[in-house]
């Protein structure tokens, strides 16, 4: 039987005065954060680790600390409209259709369907958290080597549909994304790739860099070709609210992204970034109208932001079930409560009640009140849009240079910024998709690791992929897929081969 | 109104990341600025949160704040190599010397500093010991168990944190002290290591106390054995050599270093600060909870142990035949 007791108690916990305040704390930081590009939640909340110290109570640091993680997934999609530069890496595929809506005078109804499917999402993804929390733990344990072997050849697929220029160029750009994915140490034997030399390379190159890089940079260096005085984006900003065809159109996009932002943000190793783009590669395959994806399709908006709330909410359950941190922020959490003396894990729930409950009502109550402030905050940010960018862009270029700084305390990884800005700019330049690049660059390094682990595993035999059942399961999918577009291309070349022949 | 608490936000945000990478400008009596512990693994991390840890009880003890600096990424050298590259003058301090990254990997590639030569020891604050184990539902009730089981099997696969570093090297030595072939499967980082053995996707596994503790209690994974001379405090099971196989090593240990040319007086000065923080009620019931053994060595004795560990892994690498090319 469900402990609603305790969820009850959860809720007195967090809607206490202390509580409350530390929750909104949590929530306007991580917009903050959010907003600017590059500066990302882990590295926020490394800084207020000493803070949490003086709030003495483990309940009240987990919950700010909670509120800068998820406020953060609100805030990364404004930058990523508004001006073509992802303020969180989560956000990066919100820059393809958003940064277009904006162009379209359209930047207040997608900022207000990222800020509500964001709210959706979110509490989705606390509902799940609340309610099937360790069921759905133990089957994510279960997640191993050949099942994100699986998982990633699935979202290799739906990557053919992230592009929709040209496709020599899209291949081009997944082709250099794995190259760079490839570069430090091998996962398996070791091996120094790639580095020529450079000891900073050895690590690899970080996602925010390059995702800054190519998209923040590069979009400030394009935008410096044009004359000044000239308006960035567009003067127009018509109807700040999302129309209801705006709500119809996004309502489906947005359950869908909660889902897989959901299952996604459970996996060990998952995380906000993966769930993005394999929502947004999904919209676009269901979509009645794919020719829009890229040109400012609000389903591109609302999906992806969707599924990083949904997987922030969910990548909770790692931590407070098994005591298993998934990504980097929320290793931070872990290691606050930690040095606070109280450890995550399967005991939480029978030790620390309080903790556990606290913080899944207090994420209810956040998701409130970051809706409230964000939506009022629409308005806002899109007169930034008015500002000359003559001002705007240094002021952009400096926080991207801060954030990227930040993440690793590295002066190598500003070279690195550097270098894949100017191939973001040369990229725009002469029209190849950065969005295959990015994709490759995050599951090219999941699929190499995972497709040696599993032959490791099982002596070299191939069947460990097919045997499995959820790796069986997605393998039979990528099957299904493949043939479906062979029949479907198939069958288009037999209709237009058969359309002259009638005619003559 | 909205607009300017950004600003204000952005502000503070801006200046917190600007303090924490300039310290105040020196003045002459040390220490009279914040100490930058240099921790070059991410945040959150067994060797992060030992720092942080540190840092939190500093306050009692030291009259200046210890800050905690994360240098990550490049396999853990290049934050390494920027206290190598800085003043010696006691305020930049590396944290987690000892690790593979001085032990093991000297041995396996060459770096752009020497790490016996370029960095001077001023104390060990924890060993963390490699411990081996099972999931809790396996058959192998004892160590026994598994090597003859492991005998008879032409396959047998083990979840190490990366090739070549302290777990494998332990495994590895383990395996062919018992006698079977093992293939060990190099996942990234601990924590994933001890993900993949709760998940059962491999036969033993295992990792450090901090790592595979939390599973221990919660009756996840059943520890079998313990890679050093004498047993863990953090961890209550028998070591190898108890149970026949003779597999000792240095584990992963952490300990502090300053950039060589630092003044004795200083390196005396640090070491005896951290030597009174182990001593501290608070630092030891949070080392308890951590799973991380206090075991404080000075300056001399540190240098000494970490020689007899360099040189250990040397040997051991080679007789294992363990390469990463």
């Amino acid at each position: 039987m469900f402990d609603f007791h305790g969820l009850f108690t959860g809720f007195d916990i967090a809607f206490s005065l202390v509580n409350l305040l530390y929750a909104f704390i949590g929530a306007l930081v991580g917009t903050a954060i959010g907003v600017l590009p590059g500066l990302g939640p882990a590295a926020t909340i490394a800084l207020l680790l000493p803070v949490s110290y003086k709030i003495g109570s483990p309940v009240t640091s987990i919950i700010m600390m909670a509120g800068v993680y998820y406020g953060a997934m609100y805030g990364g999609s404004t930058t990523s409209i508004l001006l073509n530069i992802p303020g969180e890496a989560a956000s990066v595929v919100t820059c393809m259709d958003g940064y277009q809506m904006a162009k379209k005078g359209r930047a207040g109804a997608a900022l207000g369907i990222a800020a509500i499917g964001s709210f959706v999402a979110g509490t989705i993804g606390i509902l799940g958290l609340t309610f099937i929390a360790p069921p759905l733990a133990e089957i994510a344990i279960r997640f191993g080597p050949p099942e994100y072997f699986a998982l990633t050849v699935l979202g290799l697929l739906m990557a053919t549909y992230l592009g929709g220029g040209s496709a020599i160029k899209g291949l081009i750009m997944v082709v250099v994304g794995l190259l760079m994915g490839m570069i430090g140490l091998d996962p398996i034997s070791g091996a120094v790739r790639f580095t020529f030399g450079n000891v900073n390379l050895q690590g690899g190159i970080d996602f925010v860099t390059v995702a800054m890089g190519m998209f923040g940079v590069g979009e400030i260096l394009y935008n410096l070709e044009k004359t000044e005085g000239v308006q960035l984006v567009t003067d127009k900003v018509k109807n700040l609210w999302p129309t209801l065809a705006d709500f119809v159109r996004s309502r489906w996009a947005i359950v869908r992204g909660s889902v897989i932002g959901f299952l996604v943000g459970i996996l060990p190793g998952g995380g906000a970034v993966l769930s993005s783009l394999l929502s947004y590669a999904t919209e676009k395959k269901v979509s009645k109208h794919p020719e829009e994806f890229g040109q400012g399709a609000i389903e591109g908006v609302a999906g992806p932001e969707s599924a990083n709330n949904a997987a922030a909410s969910s990548s909770f359950i790692p931590l407070l079930t098994l005591g298993i941190p998934s990504n980097a922020s929320i290793a931070m959490i872990f290691a606050a409560l930690l040095i606070q003396g109280v450890t995550p894990g399967p005991f939480l729930l029978k030790e620390h009640p309080d903790v556990f409950w606290g913080v899944i009502a207090s994420m209810y109550i956040g998701n409130a009140m970051l809706l409230v402030l964000n939506l009022p905050l629409v308005g806002v940010w899109a007169q930034l849009l008015r500002v000359p960018y003559a001002y705007l862009a240094p002021i952009i270029a400096l926080f991207t240079l801060i954030g990227v700084y930040s993440v690793n305390n590295s002066a190598f990884d500003i070279w690195l910024l550097i270098v894949t800005g100017i191939l973001g700019y040369l990229a725009r330049k002469l029209n190849f998709e950065t969005g295959p690049l990015l994709l490759a660059f995050v599951l090219g390094p999941i699929l190499e690791r995972a497709l040696r682990q599993s032959l490791l595993i099982s002596a070299g035999s191939p069947a460990i992929f097919f045997a499995r059942p959820i790796s069986g399961a997605m393998m039979a999918a990528a099957v299904l897929f493949i043939l479906g577009n062979l029949w479907a291309s198939w069958k288009k070349s037999r209709e237009s081969k058969v359309q002259p022949a009638s005619v003559s | 109104m909205n607009k300017r608490r950004i600003l204000v936000l952005v502000l503070t945000v801006l200046a917190l990341s600007v303090a924490a990478v300039f310290p105040a400008l020196a003045a002459e009596k040390y220490p009279s600025k914040p100490i930058e512990l240099i921790v070059p693994y991410s945040a959150g991390g067994s060797t992060d949160v030992l720092a942080r840890a540190i840092a939190k009880v500093a306050p009692k003890y030291f009259d200046v704040p210890l800050v905690v600096v994360n240098k990550a990424g490049g396999g853990a050298i290049p934050g390494r190599d920027y206290v190598v590259q800085s003043k010696p003058d006691g305020y930049i301090l590396l944290f987690g010397y000892g690790s593979g990254e001085d032990l093991v990997v000297p041995h396996e590639r060459p770096l752009p500093f020497d790490t016996f030569k370029d960095l001077l020891p001023v104390c060990r604050i924890s060993q963390h010991s490699v411990v081996l184990a099972v999931p809790a539902d396996s058959q192998f009730k004892t160590l026994k168990d598994l090597v003859t089981w492991a005998k008879s099997r032409p396959h047998v696969t083990a979840a190490v944190s990366t090739k070549g570093a302290a777990v494998d090297i332990a495994f590895q030595l383990f395996a062919k002290e018992a006698g079977f072939k093992l293939t060990s499967i190099p996942m990234s980082g601990g924590s994933d290591a001890v993900t993949a053995l709760t998940g059962h996707q491999v036969d033993f596994g295992g990792g450090h106390p901090s790592e595979v503790l939390p599973h221990i209690k919660a009756d996840r994974l059943r520890p079998l054995a313990v890679a050093l001379a004498e047993r863990d405090p953090a961890v209550d099971v028998p070591t190898f050599k108890e149970q026949g196989y003779d597999v000792v090593t240095a584990g992963s240990v952490k300990g502090i270093a300053v950039p060589k040319g630092t003044p004795r007086a200083i390196i005396d000065y640090l070491a005896d600060k951290f030597h009174q923080i182990t001593r501290d009620p608070e630092f030891i019931s949070m080392m308890k909870d951590l799973g991380q053994p206090i075991l404080y060595m000075g300056p001399d004795e540190y240098a000494g142990f970490l020689k007899k560990g360099f040189d250990q892994y040397g040997n051991l690498l080679k007789e294992l035949k363990i390469e990463t090319k």
